[in-house]
């Protein structure tokens, strides 16, 4: 049975890769998703082989590319930012502006988006793991508690400790430190999960905190992370359906032809 | 300047006066609630020297309205300002209270929430932070009607400033003076004159009064003799054991920075020689057990001043001189009551932050020397350039041309998040076990 | 920094024009950031080869002496100083930029001790009546120094007329910033031509200015704001200095030309004629009466208004704050100035990097978003 594909949107991150194909009217139709491959190239062709395979098409669909890998795909007509194509795919679901909140295994962005889907602006931190999955990630090993339950674990108690570290790598010295000395690693994980979230809202006050906040990427699924960022800002979070697919489905509205207009005929590609 | 305003002020500063001079009764009858195993408690005079703070920060709650406010950097010639009656405020003082009473990370973020770097000075962050949100955790802080800057401690201070005055839209008096690589030259001294000159007019007219000749020739005397006073008490810590810490120096310091100036402060430091040398007729040193004594160079780490006292004292460990509390004494013989202009030109030219590195170390080295020292502490301060760069080439100099054993540490004077507690620890442990303790 | 074989302005290295001039007898002053009197050296047949940097050196050695939050343009001079990259230099000039700058004098005078001599020069900071006079002295100063290691003593005449020339010089340059839109060059070629005041006798960099501008499809007194290409975002770019030079690559790649800049190194030293007869009076009245900069202290409303005046002449879209990672003079003013843009409607981003790194897939990404977000 195929599947009505007019268009598609791949989103190239540094761990996972995803494809999004959307049919005539911009609706997310099909999706894939896998880790990322060490060959951008090769997985990209493999991705739009089942892509055409779903769609029943044996042509090549129009394909936009985001996330840090698109410059290698150049199987793309066009390439864009995350931050565009990660505005474009939160307003197509949720038809109004606001803070969108990306946290991604290796990046964490946050993107002021207008009341017409624009991006009003944006921050990144690109150059810390701090401020990114990675940081849980590397605790959660380290405390020895599976990364899809770090969240509510976390969530599991009211203690929390204070971690003070500003380096993802003190901040291991610091938590064997902790677990020497005998605390428990619900707090631990707690006061981690914060550290997380006050970097995050330092990039959201620096944005300019415009209600509601969206959040996506593969850590919205943390419930602590959903909570705790409603706490420090004191706004209502909202998840869309597919949080670590809003990219691609931003990416493949752009390759639809939608909210294309923006951006000026290619004169150069990267 | 209103009638309701001064009304308040009296009220409110009358009130409050009494209060604290009621708590500061109480503290000096009762013994202090934590006793160190390793430090000799406070000095007695304490009390007084919170009392004075506190007095300091209640009159500026009340000040707008009343008097005229002044914001001043730490190293500017407030001289001129005090004779007209302003009410002088220090934002580094007031961020280093911050950075004592750990509100920093939360004043501090308020700036950089508004896009204020993380890369600039702490101080500055928790200002500007306080003067965006109006946090504070000495109650209120007053506007000021007139801001003074001076180059002499860092370039920082002016880029902080001309933020202030962006802010408040208040005159901003900028007292510029040249760095001294090897010696101040007479065309610097008479730039510097110069400019204090053609300052007077733009302070008496926030001021709303001429500035009365005598007044500052007071005023300059009355800071002489605190900044004397203040150089002797440092220099009791020649004496084995030492009677005083650079801990006590730190907390004591506030008053020469911030009232300098005021006839009650030269009182104050009168009283606190007194106490000091009333410890060395008795033996009592700072740390109980001194078997090792260190210089501190650079800015204290002031979120962390109990926990460093302690560690080191429980290692019989003193820090007994620091050239930055020693920064407000050493240029007093400097100060000419009778020119405070051509005196205050040439002194403020010279502190030690104005000078080059080699200068600095010679200051180091001499301080080893005189209060018989046995390595070095430098605090590599990330927030103060003018300070840090140069302590590696400094460190390594002591070590091989000097024989003087000494410890480089990263750190920042104000904000905690760039502080490791575990490799410090580390640092100092082993620090001092290289002094042989 | 090479010209391009079938380039239409060939400029000469920066070696080349060392050697030859040293083989003619004169001397080399490496002089590093930012105002100096160029004039003044110039006099004593002492040519300034400026030192930005340079970009990409190892710069181990400058860790040795100088703390990571020290910025690149200083931990990488330093650098190159240790690995004899300044062995041509006869002296070693330091403005008294930012406090960064003067340790980095300090430690060279007390610790390091170069071969050659390390002179230094104070800037004036603030608007005070005594500043010409005061910078008038330190340039008397600097004189004297000059003439006890050249053993020359140049007449009040030469001083003027090294001056001239200078002047002159300066006023092709504006001429070139404000012909930028029309030039046959392409942005990173205009950019290579401007710097070449860094390190080009006057009277060479006049020579090549000269043939350029001929070369300029627009009038004589035209904006480039006429000349606006289509079709591309017109960029503002601000900053310490253009480095790396990638950036240029990278924005036309983005569909991106830049129409005006601000960077302490080009745009804020278009430096005014001088009015005084005393040559070192005119000489520091220049200085002073630059473009505004953070690094001499501005006020930060000077600093705004001329931004805006710069993107509304030139027709700037957006302004892209290029900033070396570590500048405190910048950082302090760029909340403020950011602000006032937007509430003039023009959008800002700040890139902050450092010299001896490429520029990263991020920055890359940050920009191309930004030109996403103002298109």
């Amino acid at each position: 049975m195929t599947v009505d594909i007019c268009a598609l949107g791949i989103d190239v991150g540094s761990t996972t890769v995803k494809i999004v194909g959307v049919d005539a009217a911009g609706n997310l139709a099909w999706h894939f998703l896998d880790q990322a491959g060490p060959r951008v190239e090769d997985q990209v062709d493999e991705f739009l082989a089942r892509a055409r395979q779903a769609a029943g098409k044996p042509d090549n669909l129009p394909l936009v590319a985001t996330g840090y890998g698109r410059g290698l795909v150049h199987q793309a007509t066009r390439k864009v930012t995350e931050i565009t194509c990660h505005a474009r795919g939160i307003y197509r679901e949720f038809q109004h502006g606001g803070t969108l909140v990306d946290i991604g295994g290796q990046d964490s962005k946050v993107i002021g988006i207008g009341p017409k889907g624009d991006v009003v602006d944006f921050a990144m931190n690109d150059k810390c793991a701090a401020g990114t999955g990675r940081f849980l990630e590397n605790s959660a090993r380290h405390l020895r508690v599976p990364l899809e339950r770090i969240g509510s674990v976390a969530l599991s108690t009211t203690e929390e400790v204070v971690i003070s570290s500003t380096c993802t790598v003190f901040a291991e010295s610091e938590i064997i430190s902790l677990i020497a000395h005998g605390v428990a690693v619900e707090p631990i994980l707690r006061g981690l999960h914060r550290s997380l979230i006050k970097r995050i809202v330092a990039m959201v006050r620096t944005v300019g905190l415009v209600s509601p906040l969206m959040l996506s990427g593969g850590v919205a699924q943390n419930p602590a992370i959903c909570r705790m960022l409603e706490e420090e800002t004191e706004s209502k979070v909202i998840l869309p359906r597919e949080p670590q697919l809003m990219g691609a489905h931003g990416a493949a509205l752009m390759a639809l032809g939608m909210g294309w207009s923006v951006l000026t005929p290619a004169s150069g590609e990267t | 300047m209103s009638a309701a305003d001064s009304l308040r002020f009296y009220a409110g500063v009358n009130l409050g006066c009494a209060a604290l001079r009621l708590n500061r009764w109480r503290a000096e009858r009762t013994a202090p609630r934590r006793q160190s195993e390793y430090l000799a408690p406070p000095l007695k005079i304490s009390p007084r020297t919170k009392e004075l703070i506190a007095r300091h920060y209640l009159e500026g709650r009340y000040a707008n309205g009343h008097r005229k406010v002044a914001w001043v950097a730490s190293g500017a010639p407030v001289e001129l300002l005090k004779a007209l009656d302003f009410y002088v405020l220090y934002p580094e003082n007031h961020a280093a209270l911050c950075g004592t009473a750990r509100a920093v990370e939360e004043i501090a973020t308020e700036a950089e929430h508004a896009g204020y770097s993380r890369d600039i000075c702490s101080y500055a962050r928790t200002d500007l932070g306080a003067m965006l949100s109006g946090k504070t955790p000495v109650g209120r802080l007053p506007k000021p009607d007139l801001l003074l800057a001076c180059t002499n401690i860092c370039q920082t201070v002016l880029f902080w400033y001309r933020v202030l005055a962006h802010h408040f839209d208040v005159p901003l008096i900028v007292i510029d003076t040249p760095f001294i690589y090897t010696e101040a030259t007479d065309h610097a001294a008479e730039y510097v004159k110069r400019q204090m000159e053609e300052s007077i007019p733009i302070a008496e007219k926030v001021a709303g009064k001429k500035l009365d000749e005598r007044r500052l020739k007071e005023t300059t005397r009355l800071s002489k003799m605190a900044s004397q006073l203040w150089l002797e008490i440092m220099e009791r810590g020649r004496h084995r054991p030492a009677p005083i810490s650079v801990f006590d120096q730190f907390i004591q310091m506030a008053p020469i920075v911030e009232m300098r100036g005021d006839a009650f402060t030269v009182d104050f430091y009168a009283a606190m020689l007194k106490e000091v040398e009333g410890r060395i007729a008795r033996g009592i040193g700072a740390v109980k057990n001194e078997k090792k004594r260190l210089l501190w160079d650079n800015l204290p780490i002031w979120y962390r001043l109990r926990y460093l006292g302690e560690f080191l004292g429980a290692r019989g460990v003193a820090i007994v001189a620091s050239t930055y509390t020693n920064a407000w004494g050493e240029l007093a013989p400097m100060i000419d009551p009778e020119h405070p202009m051509e005196s205050g030109a040439r002194t403020y030219l010279h502190p030690i932050l104005n000078r080059g590195t080699g200068y600095k170390l010679a200051t180091m080295k001499r301080m080893v020397v005189d209060y018989g020292l046995d390595g070095a502490i430098l605090h590599n301060d990330r927030s103060c350039k003018p300070y840090s760069v140069g302590q590696i080439d400094q460190r390594d100099r002591l070590l091989r041309e000097h024989h003087v054993p000494a410890l480089l540490l990263e750190a920042d004077h104000n904000d905690p998040r760039a502080f490791s507690e575990e490799q410090a620890a580390n640092r100092l442990e082993a620090f001092v076990e290289m002094l042989g303790v | 920094m090479t010209a391009r074989v079938d380039s239409p302005i060939p400029i000469p290295h920066r070696l080349e024009t060392v050697r030859a001039y040293k083989s003619r007898g004169g001397r080399i002053a490496a002089v590093l950031p930012i105002h100096y009197p160029r004039a003044l050296l110039r006099a004593f047949d002492i040519l300034p080869v400026e030192l930005w940097g340079p970009p990409q050196v190892d710069a181990t050695r400058g860790s040795a002496h100088l703390q990571p939050y020290v910025c690149s343009i200083v931990r990488n001079a330093l650098a190159y100083l240790l690995s004899g990259g300044l062995d041509l230099a006869d002296l070693i000039v330091v403005p008294h930029t930012c406090d960064s700058l003067q340790g980095f004098a300090s430690i060279l005078i007390d610790f390091i001790h170069p071969t050659q001599p390390v002179l230094w020069i104070y800037l004036p900071r603030g608007n005070h009546a005594g500043n010409v006079a005061f910078l008038a002295d330190e340039f008397r100063a600097l004189y004297r120094r000059l003439a006890e290691i050249t053993n020359r003593a140049p007449s009040d005449a030469e001083l003027l007329e090294s001056n001239r020339r200078e002047e002159s010089a300066d006023a092709r340059l504006a001429d070139l910033h404000r012909q930028r839109g029309a030039l046959p060059p392409t942005v990173v070629e205009f950019y290579r031509l401007v710097r070449s005041r860094e390190y080009l006798p006057a009277e060479t960099f006049i020579e090549i200015a000269e043939r350029v501008g001929g070369l300029s499809t627009l009038p004589p007194r035209g904006s480039a704001h006429d000349r606006l290409p289509l079709g591309k975002i017109p960029l503002l770019l601000s900053g310490i200095i253009p480095e790396p030079m990638g950036i240029f690559d990278a924005l036309d790649r983005l569909n991106a030309v830049v129409v005006a800049d601000d960077f302490a190194g080009c745009g804020r030293r278009l430096y005014p004629p001088g009015k005084s007869d005393d040559p070192f009076e005119r000489m520091a009245e220049r200085i002073l009466a630059a473009p505004p900069d953070s690094t001499r202290g501005s006020a930060i409303q000077e600093r705004l208004q001329h931004l805006l005046r710069l993107a509304q002449t030139s027709g700037a879209k957006g302004i892209v704050f290029y900033d070396v990672k570590f500048c405190e003079p910048e950082l302090f003013y760029l909340p403020a100035l950011r602000k006032g843009l937007q509430d003039a409607g023009i959008p800002s981003l700040v890139i902050e990097i450092d010299l001896s790194d490429p520029l990263s897939q991020q920055v890359l990404t940050r920009l191309e978003a930004f030109l996403e977000m103002i298109a």
